[in-house]
């Protein structure tokens, strides 16, 4: 198993898909886009929470998901990764392309795409029970990964790139849940990003954090977009508007909007789009 | 349209003071404009002195709107329609501001031009007078009713009163030439011309604003192709 996590993820994603399968020429893949969303609809039960929605998500950007509370956009962000197919009676209609391969095919697995496309939730939630550094490489650990040179090299490189490194060095055998809200949050970042995804969905990651936390975080993604796709949902206009290279905004499991940042904060298409943006919804 | 109300009503409230004071600027700015060319055509000092006096409560407001902008930015972060009426408000009220200065500068040579007998080439100004101040009130329309249409046309007619200031220029050269005697009246008067021309270049920069508040069309640096196509 230790090739798995050696591997880079532009070399591994098409092959660990699809099971068994040769991964086709690269010149199929489409280079701009690492998700094409057709016709999604989700219900939880008889409740519709996703309307038909069709977007593509670009590669190596951040996408913003925007709405208000109940509009769909943690459902939408939970489908790119099967995540939403934990909640009891939940249906799904439409595809979800990854990078030109259907997630929600029956030869995918859904716990490969997870690995591949990594979570960050709005809570922190460090495993309590384990040190920082267990916490870092647990997903490692996982997958089979022995090799403790490696993991160590993992942890350190993990806990750099989520700008954590200096602040834990000292600390890697510390509980987890000993760090600081923001500190947390980034250690959960470390831990998606040891598996090496090539996708981080982050769900109001900032929402329970302070604003030197809530910087240090926006700062990770900007560092981040330049080797990973960042799909994150936030209630913070400001911070899509900081973060954000393209922004969807959701109402009523509909997608209403979606475009450049730039362009949906200055000048948006759709009323129903300006009136949330301005304030002026409800 | 009218846009609904924001959930946060003290928002609205300090949009519509920015916007009132805006508007009271763009007022008082005209009136001074049009004292001080009364002043000059009618050679009237008290007129011209008014003018001077009122420059000072213009500079008051263009401070205020510009504090009340900040104000705006810092504690209500606006996007979208709300952020480009703000800036537009802000760079409005500095283009009122310097159409006032070309106001004050009129009357004062209006003063200089008082002390000496009447010049026929007076007329010269006149019709650059009429064309500046249709540009400002049209800009300033243009802002107050999001008018798109008439904002392109104000910056399509600047090229005009730019000609006009050429002709009326190069006519006051000549007759410096022939009338030594009355030179600094004529100077005085290609001053005021010149005045003029920047009320039509301020006005047309008020045009362009309104254009970005209304619609986030970017106009600026186009008024030939613009002129072209409003004409």
């Amino acid at each position: 198993m230790e090739d798995l996590v050696m591997e880079t993820p532009e070399q591994t994603v098409l092959e660990r898909l699809e099971k068994g399968a040769a991964p086709p020429p690269e010149a199929e893949l489409p280079p701009a886009r690492t998700f094409e969303v057709k016709n999604m609809s989700i219900w939880y039960g008889e409740k519709r929470a996703i309307d038909n929605v069709s977007m593509d998500v670009a590669s190596k950007a951040v996408t913003a998901i925007i709405g208000p509370s109940g509009c769909g956009k943690s459902t939408f962000l939970r489908a790119l990764n099967r995540m939403h197919e934990l909640t009891p009676r939940t249906r799904m209609e439409g595809t979800v392309l990854l990078h030109g391969k259907d997630l929600y095919s029956s030869t995918i697995d859904p716990a490969i795409v997870r690995r591949r496309v990594g979570m960050v939730f709005q809570k922190s939630n460090p495993f309590p029970t384990m040190t920082v550094g267990e916490n870092v490489v647990i997903g490692l650990r996982l997958n089979g990964v022995r090799n403790q040179k490696l993991l160590n090299e993992r942890l350190e490189k993990s806990l750099r790139m989520a700008a954590l490194w200096d602040e834990v060095k000292d600390d890697l055998d510390k509980p987890g849940t000993s760090l600081s809200g923001g500190q947390q949050q980034r250690l959960c970042i470390a831990r998606a990003l040891a598996v090496e995804p090539e996708v981080i969905l982050m769900d109001e990651p900032c929402s329970a954090l302070d604003p030197i936390a809530t910087a240090k975080i926006e700062e990770l993604i900007y560092e981040l977009k330049s080797k990973y796709t960042i799909v994150t949902v936030t209630h913070n206009m400001q911070q899509a508007g900081r973060i954000s290279d393209y922004t969807a905004f959701f109402y009523l499991g509909r997608l209403i909007e979606f475009g450049p940042t730039t362009k949906i904060f200055t000048n948006p298409s759709e009323k129903q789009t300006e009136d949330y943006i301005t304030g002026r919804f409800g | 349209m009218i846009a609904p109300k924001h959930i946060l009503g003290t928002f609205d409230e300090s949009l519509s003071a920015l916007r009132n004071n805006v508007l009271m600027m763009a007022g008082l700015t005209e009136r001074s404009l049009e004292r001080a060319m009364k002043g000059l055509f009618d050679r009237n000092d008290e007129l011209c002195a008014t003018t001077i006096a009122d420059d000072e409560e213009i500079d008051q407001l263009e401070k205020q709107i510009d504090k009340d902008g900040v104000d705006i930015l810092l504690r209500f972060q606006p996007v979208a329609s709300d952020l480009r009426r703000v800036v537009s408000a802000m760079k409005l009220s500095s283009n009122l501001e310097r159409i006032a200065d070309q106001a004050t500068t009129i009357a004062r040579r209006a003063r200089k031009l008082n002390r000496h007998p009447p010049l026929s080439e007076m007329e010269l100004i006149k019709p650059m007078y009429d064309h500046a101040m249709a540009m400002f009130k049209d800009g300033v329309d243009s802002f107050v009713r999001e008018d798109v249409k008439l904002g392109c046309e104000v910056v399509g007619r600047d090229e005009k009163l730019d000609d006009m200031n050429q002709n009326a220029s190069d006519t006051l050269v000549e007759r410096m030439a022939k009338d030594p005697e009355q030179l600094r009246g004529y100077l005085n008067l290609i001053f005021v011309g010149r005045c003029l021309e920047r009320v039509g270049d301020h006005s047309t920069n008020i045009a362009e604003d309104a254009v970005y508040a209304a619609n986030a069309e970017d106009i600026r640096h186009q008024s030939q192709s613009l002129a072209a196509t409003t004409s």
